[in-house]
């Protein structure tokens, strides 16, 4: 009994140390972003890599700012095409996040607590869509895109997000939860259906829609794909698809591109950071399905 | 005028299933009805149709003469308390209690008169102000009776609303809801399974059955004269002893002959009899456990039984026996001052027990169609 | 006794719930037809046919011609043997490591288990681009510290090419792909991990099962469902596994696959006649693959 109480703790102890290896060796890449983009060229270039920069600076950014320029917002001064390109990930990724709750919370209400004609039929569409392979489905919806005359354009970034059918599945789920009495005591209570839907179901799925929110808004930003296809020129590039075309131009200004790297990545990571307990939230309730 | 009328409602499912069977009863003003019986007979959906909840097959309702079945339930001046209480969880007791007020656009004071007054008849005045999770069984019970009376409706529908709650909280909100009837005056319709509450809190009594109506009446009607075998075994606890006799024509009466003993038939229930001209025939008897007694059976008619179980329930004591070679089971109620002493705390099993029932405390049923013989 | 109302109504209201019903539905239904299914019929229906990019040049139905041109593609062939490695070697180290990380910090308090688990989904949330930046600065023959660490430690004593060479190209993708997989699964298993009926798990050590048997025994089967959602989401995402080597490698060195031939011959191949058909004949197939790859996922997992 002693020695396996024993063996039990040693397997602890090395566990541990293994996992702090395993996170350091996973944050590494990260430290290596930040680092990178405030190290100068000179540093960042030399044979033996610098662990830890002794000097810092600006220069990057600096550089990264002057590469490419447009208008920070539409219409507006002609500034750094960086600034542009976050204003622009930030309003797509907003705009995503805002139609899906919306659409799917309604959606998912419908599922979860209507009985109607086809139900069966358009859950089990939902069903086989979301065991389809997105990007498949990005090849065609070009040709879809152009016809609407949206190629280019940012919308043709958040229509096919908001479609993904993630989102009401998620919030039939979470719909499912709320009893049928209650949406009866509401009809008597005298409330139309409109009325349930805002003051009683919206309050009682709110954990999923945060969820979703915070699911659809960093997904949309990260979704670089479906952004290299449908955007084509600078002012209207997403922060990553801008990156990734400097990437391209140049092999040699890592300094540069470690700091639009940070650039990309920073508003994604802190959003997750504050907002990871209805991430997690989200992750897990949609996993649980049949 | 709040009455209630429902005429041949039927409630019929995809497949032909019939839930609720040819309804017919009519609720005067006021009135406190209690629908009972047990699970699956048609009393919930039978509420919900009033409730409009539930889609009438086919019938009539009315509510203060007007024709209801295509009326919203919001438009029925109804209102409902849930089994489940169905309280909105994120609000508060008095935004729970208000919102089908706000829903009518009513006058803010109005509204807070109504919230205040209805909180201090149920004496929910200090939870106000805490949401539902905050709260125990029993003080939601009266929240969502409080957000059922500030519409001040016309009928007030409860469905099973103590099943929820354990046996001691279930007597105290029976006598609760007995003396909330008397501040607010409206006509209740009231769904359990309990025929406790049934009895204690009904005016007139449904029982109901596979979606048929069984008997209605008073609490004293259907005790004393149950329609059928199953109204009379409903009613009651213990359930009323059944079991298989001979019905005799005498010289001037009648007599049965059951479990091994002859029971000369006297009085009121000889008179009946006599005036239906029964001749001889099979009968189900039954007799109520507390209306046999072990006082004057050595006489003759005293029945043998044999002592299965004693339960002792403090001034009474609950016996399981048998009776004859066929083992027929008997339940009896025996006031504890009727037992010799070292029977008052239980009575062994294998005790040779005798007792006896007046004749006027019989019930007659038809073996076959288990309907009242008095009615046949 | 009104009949025959009575029943049209109840039709009457059916129709109204369906009509509210559809009502609520509307909003996500446009965008769902419109840019999911639609879509889907479109590729279908385009892998038919020789289709360009450049729509001013005339489109015919080709029927099957497409995926017979397919089978004897070589690139084609190398790329579907490329995805099929990548996914082979991926999804089950995927899957242990997770499983292996998570019950090694579900049970160590809220705010370790936190930290672990946000650093392990941190790859995740950084995103393609900033992930691939500098991991390929970090692959770089001079500059990239893996060539320094390794000739430092003694196991190599020349600079690698790492995506340069076609012996270590695709292993570096798959490392890569790795480290953004393994966050997701982290996550759901803990979560599996800290609904395990704890009941169970006492009833087992009762009865004397040592550490590993009550895992195998107990928590194993109970996490089924996650292992299967995990194994099903794991395919899809390396199937699809794009950005890497478009930013990385261009396909070049041995690491092309199908998800990038798919693009390349869509947008790159603008000179070759019915190209855009051609891509989308391989999705078709592409999608096939994973759904079957799910299927059989789905029955073994059934049959355990």
């Amino acid at each position: 009994m002693k020695s396996g109480v024993q063996h039990k703790s040693v397997y602890r102890i090395v566990s541990i140390i293994v996992l702090f290896i395993l996170a350091f060796l996973f944050v590494f890449p990260l430290y290596w972003i930040v680092t990178g983009a405030f190290k100068t060229t000179q540093q960042i270039n030399s044979v033996t890599p610098v662990w830890f920069p002794t000097e810092w600076t600006l220069d990057n950014f600096v550089r990264l700012f002057a590469r490419r320029t447009a208008p920070i917002f539409p219409m507006g001064p002609v500034g750094p095409a960086a600034i542009r390109w976050l204003f622009n990930t930030v309003f797509m990724a907003v705009a995503a996040m805002i139609l899906t709750c919306i659409t799917a919370s309604m959606a998912g209400y419908a599922l979860a607590k209507k009985r109607f004609r086809g139900r069966a039929i358009l859950f089990g569409l939902i069903v086989c869509a979301m065991a389809l392979p997105k990007q498949v489905i990005l090849i065609p919806l070009i040709r879809e895109i152009s016809f609407l005359g949206l190629y280019d354009n940012i919308w043709a970034v958040i229509f096919p997000t908001v479609g993904w059918p993630f989102g009401v599945f998620l919030m039939k789920q979470f719909s499912e939860g709320i009893p049928g009495e209650i949406l009866e005591a509401a009809r008597i209570d005298g409330a139309n259906e409109a009325r349930t839907f805002a003051t009683i179901v919206v309050p009682m799925v709110k954990p999923g829609l945060g969820a979703l929110a915070i699911f659809t808004f960093i997904n949309s930003w990260n979704d670089y794909f479906m952004q290299l296809i449908m955007l084509a020129s600078t002012e209207n590039a997403t922060i990553s698809l801008g990156i990734s075309t400097l990437q391209a131009e140049t092999s040699v200004d890592t300094g540069m591109l470690m700091a639009g790297a940070a650039l990309a990545a920073a508003p994604i990571i802190i959003v997750f950071l504050i907002f990871q307990k209805y991430f997690t939230q989200g992750i897990t309730m949609g996993a649980v399905k049949g | 005028m709040s009455s209630v009328s429902l005429k041949n409602i039927y409630k019929i499912y995809e497949g032909n299933v019939t839930a609720v069977n040819d309804f017919n009863l009519e609720i005067a003003d006021k009135e406190f009805i209690v629908l009972v019986g047990p699970s699956g007979c048609g009393k919930s959906t039978t509420l919900r149709m009033v409730a409009g909840l539930e889609e009438i097959s086919k019938g009539e309702l009315h509510i203060d003469g007007k024709l209801v079945n295509d009326v919203e339930p919001k438009d029925r001046d109804i209102a409902m308390v849930f089994q489940s209480y169905a309280l909105y969880p994120h609000m508060t007791v008095r935004e729970n209690m208000e919102f089908p007020l706000k829903l009518r656009k009513m006058d803010k004071d109005e509204i807070k008169r109504r919230v205040d007054q209805a909180a201090e008849i149920l004496d929910i005045g200090v939870y106000l102000d805490r949401k539902p999770k905050a709260l125990s069984g029993g003080q939601r019970q009266r929240v969502a009776i409080g957000r059922a009376i500030v519409r001040e409706p016309k009928v007030l529908l409860m469905d099973e609303p103590l099943s929820n709650l354990d046996a001691k909280l279930r007597n105290q909100m029976r006598a609760e809801i007995i003396k909330l009837r008397q501040r607010i005056n409206t006509t209740f319709v009231y769904v359990t399974h309990d025929q406790t509450e049934a009895m204690t809190l009904g005016d007139r009594i449904v029982i109901m059955k596979d979606g048929l109506v069984q008997q209605i009446g008073t609490p004293q009607q259907v005790f004393e004269h149950p329609i059928n075998v199953f109204v009379a075994g409903f009613i009651g606890t213990p359930q009323m002893n059944f079991f298989q006799g001979q019905l005799e024509k005498t010289g001037n009466g009648y007599q049965i002959k059951c479990l091994g003993a002859t029971i000369p038939v006297e009085g009121e229930l000889a008179q009946k009899l006599a005036a239906k001209n029964l001749s001889n025939r099979a009968v189900t008897v039954g007799i109520r456990p507390e209306h046999i007694t072990v006082k004057g059976a050595d006489a003759a008619n005293a029945i043998q039984s044999s002592i299965e179980v004693s339960e002792l329930m403090g001034s009474e004591l609950y016996l399981h026996a048998t009776v004859g070679d066929n083992k027929q089971e008997i339940v009896m109620r025996i006031p504890t001052i009727d037992l010799p002493a070292e029977h008052r705390g239980g009575v062994p099993y294998g005790t040779k027990f005798n007792f006896t029932f007046p004749s006027n405390l019989i019930h007659l049923f038809d073996p076959d169609t288990e309907k009242n013989m008095l009615d046949l | 006794m009104a009949k025959q109302p009575q029943d049209a109504m109840t039709r009457a209201l059916a129709r109204r719930e369906t009509t509210v019903a559809y009502l609520f539905l509307l909003p996500s239904l446009v965008f769902f037809l419109g840019f999911v299914v639609i879509p889907m019929i479109i590729c279908i229906f385009t892998s038919l046919t020789d289709s360009n990019m450049n729509a001013k040049i005339a489109t015919s139905f080709v029927g099957l011609s497409n995926f017979i041109k397919l089978a004897s593609d070589k690139t084609f062939i190398d790329a579907l043997i490329n995805t099929f490695v990548i996914v082979l070697v991926s999804v089950p180290a995927v899957c242990a490591f997770s499983l292996w990380v998570s019950s090694a910090i579900y049970r160590l308090n809220g705010v370790l288990l936190s930290a672990f688990r946000c650093i392990f989904y941190l790859p995740v949330v950084t995103g393609s681009v900033a992930v691939t930046v500098v991991w390929k600065w970090m692959y770089n023959n001079y500059t990239g510290i893996f060539n320094h660490v390794l000739k430092t430690v003694g196991i190599i004593d020349k600079n690698i090419n790492w995506l340069g060479d076609e012996k270590y190209a695709l292993w570096c993708i798959i490392l890569i792909l790795f480290t953004t997989s393994v966050g997701q699964p982290i996550v759901l298993y803990v979560s599996a991990l800290g609904n395990v009926d704890h009941s169970l798990v006492e009833a087992a050590e009762v009865d004397g099962a040592n550490n590993m048997q009550v895992f195998w025994q107990i928590k194993w089967p109970q996490m089924m469902p996650t292992t299967l959602y995990i194994l099903v989401i794991t395919t899809i995402n390396s199937f699809q596994c794009f950005a890497l080597i478009q930013l990385l490698t261009s396909g070049g060195s041995g690491t092309n696959t199908v998800m990038y031939y798919i693009y390349y011959t869509a947008f790159k191949l603008t000179e070759q006649a019915g190209h855009f058909g051609y891509a989308n004949a391989m999705g078709v197939v592409l999608a096939i693959f994973i759904g079957l790859l799910s299927a059989l996922q789905f029955k073994l997992a059934k049959e355990k």
